[in-house]
């Protein structure tokens, strides 16, 4: 068996398996572990309600649901699960016993847990009352102090004997519309949260018009609240007012804004009691208080040890019965008969975790693994490891390969942080974002447990991306000499000044990347422009060709000769005619030394020509090339023959493949064939099924009606967007030198601004200058340079890829692989 | 000196490119490393081909008014 590669997906399989009844469940599970098969749905006609394994999967829904009510109190206690240790894989129930009795030692939980919090609801309601009341005895007893008070020194002043009178006056009235003395007051007293307290006054003051006395005092502590677990901060009130009539008005207003009325003796001896007797209440309360907690505590603890084992149990069980209703039931032979796609490389594991599960279970009757023929389009599976998996979901965002198509992936790995490092070239940057991503990949083992932040998720997620484009971006960084915008001189210039002249003279080329001479010159920017903007036109003709090369890959593995010379001859010839040519005639300019001069030191070439006006002129005055324009004789003509070339290939590219289709359909026609019927039914069980128990249908593929109509407008599309793209394409790729320029001239800014002001300074205020500007520089240089421009040129090099080079070869229109694998559903459910 | 470096160098690059064709054992990366390795060698001396080609007959060589240079980091 060949490996797999990135190159295209794997080869996939159509198989069936005949499942024996009371393997099933385990066989299922084996399965799951071993993630390799994507089931099709057999029962497409039946519904969610209707299937088989309802029963099963209701019951399971139920103990996930006591399970998330585990994980709430949890949560809610501050009591951490135990995180799972170990490999997933080992972690299954191994029967429906353990199954049964996992479900009863789950209710057996929650029964007590639902009884505990009930109780301790209840305790924690009458010590709230509890405490409550304690404070507005406490507080009151201030209030009741200065009536009393102010009655003693009214009465004191009054007439000293009454003192008997009034202390039987007292015991006289009831509790509640007291009358003190021979003020005929009445009095509530409660407690409200305090923010309603001015609503409550107002609404009191309009009410009674104004007829009442109230007086609140702020409870220090914050009361909390056992139903909904808010904190409230409180306040103690006591109204006093005149007549039965207002203080049932009163009483009825302060329930209805939430007011807790504890009514509160008047006499000080009784309340001196009531105080002593619920304080002993409030510490008897307390003490069982905390028993129950203790109590629930541990019994959450316990419940913490197991909890995500639990859980993952479940959720295999679900998922087993989820996949086992997607089967059919055989009942004459007693089996389930299950469908799915599977890499064809993989049989052997398969039929192994089949037998596995066959001998756990103790079983004599095997399972079966037939492979079925099919004209379906199997789903696209591409192995990827944790290196390619970035570089493949980069070209899986554009769409996913077509079954056995060539994949741009393998191909992104490289080009992908090679455009980017184009446009993001600079040494000192790329060291920078090397050692970030080396950092990520160093401590992958670790960041791997679990990421919170999403943006850094983000980033770990693409760190071998990044990796690559920092590498990338230190070598881009040396070829265009730049470090932190500044040259770096490893090898001597190839230029020299003489003297008091303004222009250097050549005296050699520097080997590796842009002469450091060029840097602060005058005309830097004139060379790097045309330097760079030669530069992305030359690597986007390549990038592009290479492209309309692998469409030949395509051609010949879905054996569409027709193509090759119908599409790929007249595209390849086409572009290289046009932007071949083009990139041709850079290097030949740039190889030709236009200051040589001849033995009677006349230049032996004309002036250098515009390239620009070349291309534009071999369309205008297709072959005239004037004298004083050449790049070399015989111009005229060979542009001439490349416009005719190009000018062919629009026809060709147009009309064969239409054409020759019709002919040969025509052919295949007059010799008697038809299109088979269109709604073929295939029987997949054997022809002996007595029992008439499954019957697997599948519809078969339309077969398409050859229209010639269709497929001229498909082609005629097809030969316009390719002509027009070639241009608008390769014009695109222009991106790569305006974002380099920005880039370099952006660094270059940076430093004139900030650090190179402060070099030239010394003394103290010269090292505190440097020591701001530093920080300035350095911090803009990871914030605009490295995250921001950084940002732009993975966007541009992303839409190189999925424009400039996948619309050469790429179709995208494959559905993913999406096999049954407990590692795939248990990862899902954590997100 | 001239125009032979970048075939020469072209022709070293070429053989790098055989070699790490031949030289990946068999498994199941050995397309991609293989693949990568070669689009590697390709893209830097492209990188590099065209930078020495584009100084090897240069139209304007550096003006600098008055000698003044920017910083240089030496090494």
């Amino acid at each position: 068996m060949p490996y797999s590669s990135l190159f295209r997906s794997e080869e996939m399989s159509l198989i069936q398996l005949y499942i024996p009844q009371e393997t099933a469940q385990p066989t299922v599970a084996e399965l799951g572990e071993l993630g390799l098969i994507q089931f099709r749905d057999l029962n497409p006609d039946v519904n969610a309600f209707q299937r088989a394994f309802v029963k099963e999967i209701r019951r399971f829904d139920e103990m996930e649901r006591h399970l998330r009510f585990f994980d709430a109190q949890l949560t809610k206690s501050d009591i951490p699960v135990r995180p799972l240790t170990g490999d997933i894989r080992n972690i299954h129930a191994r029967s429906a016993q353990e199954i049964d009795d996992l479900e009863e030692k789950i209710i057996e939980h929650e029964r007590r847990i639902t009884q505990m919090n009930d109780s301790y609801e209840t305790l924690q309601k009458q010590y709230l009352k509890l405490t409550e009341m304690k404070f507005v005895l406490q507080e009151t007893r201030v209030f009741f102090d200065e009536a009393t008070s102010r009655q003693d020194n009214i009465r004191n002043s009054f007439d000293e004997p009454t003192a008997p009178l009034l202390e039987q006056q007292d015991l006289e009235h009831g509790s509640e519309s007291l009358v003190l003395h021979h003020l005929n007051l009445g009095f509530v007293t409660g407690v409200i949260s305090r923010a309603k307290m001015q609503t409550f006054e107002r609404i009191l003051w309009r009410a009674l018009r104004g007829n009442l006395y109230l007086k609140y005092v702020e409870i220090d502590e914050p009361i909390t609240d056992p139903e909904t677990d808010e904190v409230l901060e409180k306040n103690v009130f006591i109204i006093f007012a005149h007549g039965k009539e207002l203080i049932n008005k009163i009483t009825k207003i302060s329930e209805s804004l939430g007011a807790t009325l504890y009514p509160v003796d008047s006499d000080p001896n009784v309340r001196d009691n009531n105080s002593t007797e619920i304080t002993s209440q409030i510490e008897a309360r307390n003490s069982v208080l905390q028993n129950t907690y203790n109590v629930r505590r541990t019994e959450l603890l316990k419940i913490a040890e197991d909890l995500n084992i639990w859980m993952t149990i479940i959720k295999k069980e679900k998922a087993i019965y989820h996949t086992m209703n997607l089967f059919n039931y055989d009942s004459g032979r007693k089996c389930l008969i299950a469908e799915g796609w599977c890499p064809s490389n993989d049989f052997d594991k398969i039929n192994q975790a089949l037998r596995n599960a066959t001998d756990q279970s103790g079983s004599t009757v095997p399972s079966i693994l037939n492979e079925l023929r099919t004209t379906k389009e199997p789903p696209t599976f591409i192995r990827v490891n944790k290196f390619t998996v970035g570089f493949q979901e980069i070209v899986d965002a554009y769409g996913v390969a077509k079954y056995r198509e060539v994949n741009p992936g393998l191909f992104t790995i490289i080009t992908f942080p090679f455009l980017f490092a184009v446009m993001f070239g600079d040494f000192g940057h790329g060291m920078l974002v090397t050692a970030a991503a080396l950092y990520l990949v160093i401590r992958e083992k670790k960041f791997e447990k679990g990421i919170s932040d999403e943006i850094f998720a983000t980033f770990f997620s693409g760190r071998y991306i990044i990796l690559l484009m920092g590498l990338f971006s230190i070598y881009t960084g040396l070829i265009y000499n730049d470090c932190f915008s500044l040259p770096l001189r490893f090898f001597p210039s190839g230029f020299q000044w003489h003297g008091n002249q303004t222009d250097a003279q050549q005296i050699g080329v520097y080997p590796i990347g842009i002469d450091p001479a060029w840097h602060g010159s005058d005309n830097f920017l004139i060379f790097t422009n045309s330097y760079k903007m030669k530069m992305s036109i030359i690597l986007g003709v390549i990038q592009m060709s290479f492209g309309i090369v692998l469409t030949v890959y395509n051609y010949t593995y879905f054996k569409k000769r027709l193509s090759i010379w119908a599409e790929f001859i007249p595209q390849m010839l086409f572009m290289q005619c046009i932007f071949g040519y083009l990139v041709f005639t850079i290097i030949l300019k740039w190889s030709i030394n236009w200051n040589e001069r001849d033995n009677n030191g006349e230049l032996v070439h004309s002036a250098p020509p515009g390239l620009l006006n070349m291309l534009i002129y071999m369309f205008l005055q297709p072959g005239v090339v004037a004298e004083e324009d050449k790049l070399y004789p015989g111009q005229g003509f060979v542009q001439g023959t490349l416009l005719f070339i190009a000018l062919i290939c629009v026809p060709w590219m147009l009309l064969t493949k239409p054409f020759i289709m019709r002919r040969d359909h025509k052919k295949i026609r007059s010799q008697g064939y038809h299109n088979p019927q269109m709604d073929t039914t295939r029987v997949s069980t054997d022809e002996d099924n007595e029992y008439g128990g499954a019957v697997v249908a599948e519809e078969m593929f339309e077969v398409e009606e050859f229209d010639f109509g269709e497929i001229m407008i498909h082609q005629c599309i097809h030969t316009i967007e390719f002509c027009l793209g070639c241009i608008s394409n390769t014009a695109s790729y222009l991106r790569l030198w305006a974002l380099s320029l920005a880039h370099a001239q952006l660094s270059s800014v940076l430093w004139d601004m900030t650090l190179k002001p402060t070099l030239g300074m010394s003394g103290v205020l010269g090292t505190i200058a440097f020591i701001i500007a530093f920080t300035l520089w350095f911090s803009l240089t990871v914030f605009i340079l490295l995250l921001m421009e950084g940002l732009s040129a993975f966007l541009h090099a992303l839409r190189l890829h999925w424009v400039e080079f996948n619309n050469k070869f790429y179709e995208g229109t494959g559905r993913k692989f999406q096999p049954f694998s407990f590692k795939l559903i248990l990862k899902d459910d954590d997100h | 000196m001239g125009g032979w470096n970048i075939i020469m160098i072209g022709f070293g690059a070429s053989i790098f490119i055989a070699l790490s064709y031949i030289s990946i054992p068999k498994g199941p990366n050995q397309t991609t490393i293989r693949t990568s390795l070669i689009l590697t060698i390709i893209c830097c001396y492209l990188m590099w081909a065209i930078a020495y080609l584009a100084q090897l007959h240069p139209l304007i060589t550096p003006k600098s008014v008055g000698g003044i240079h920017h910083e240089e980091l030496k090494f």
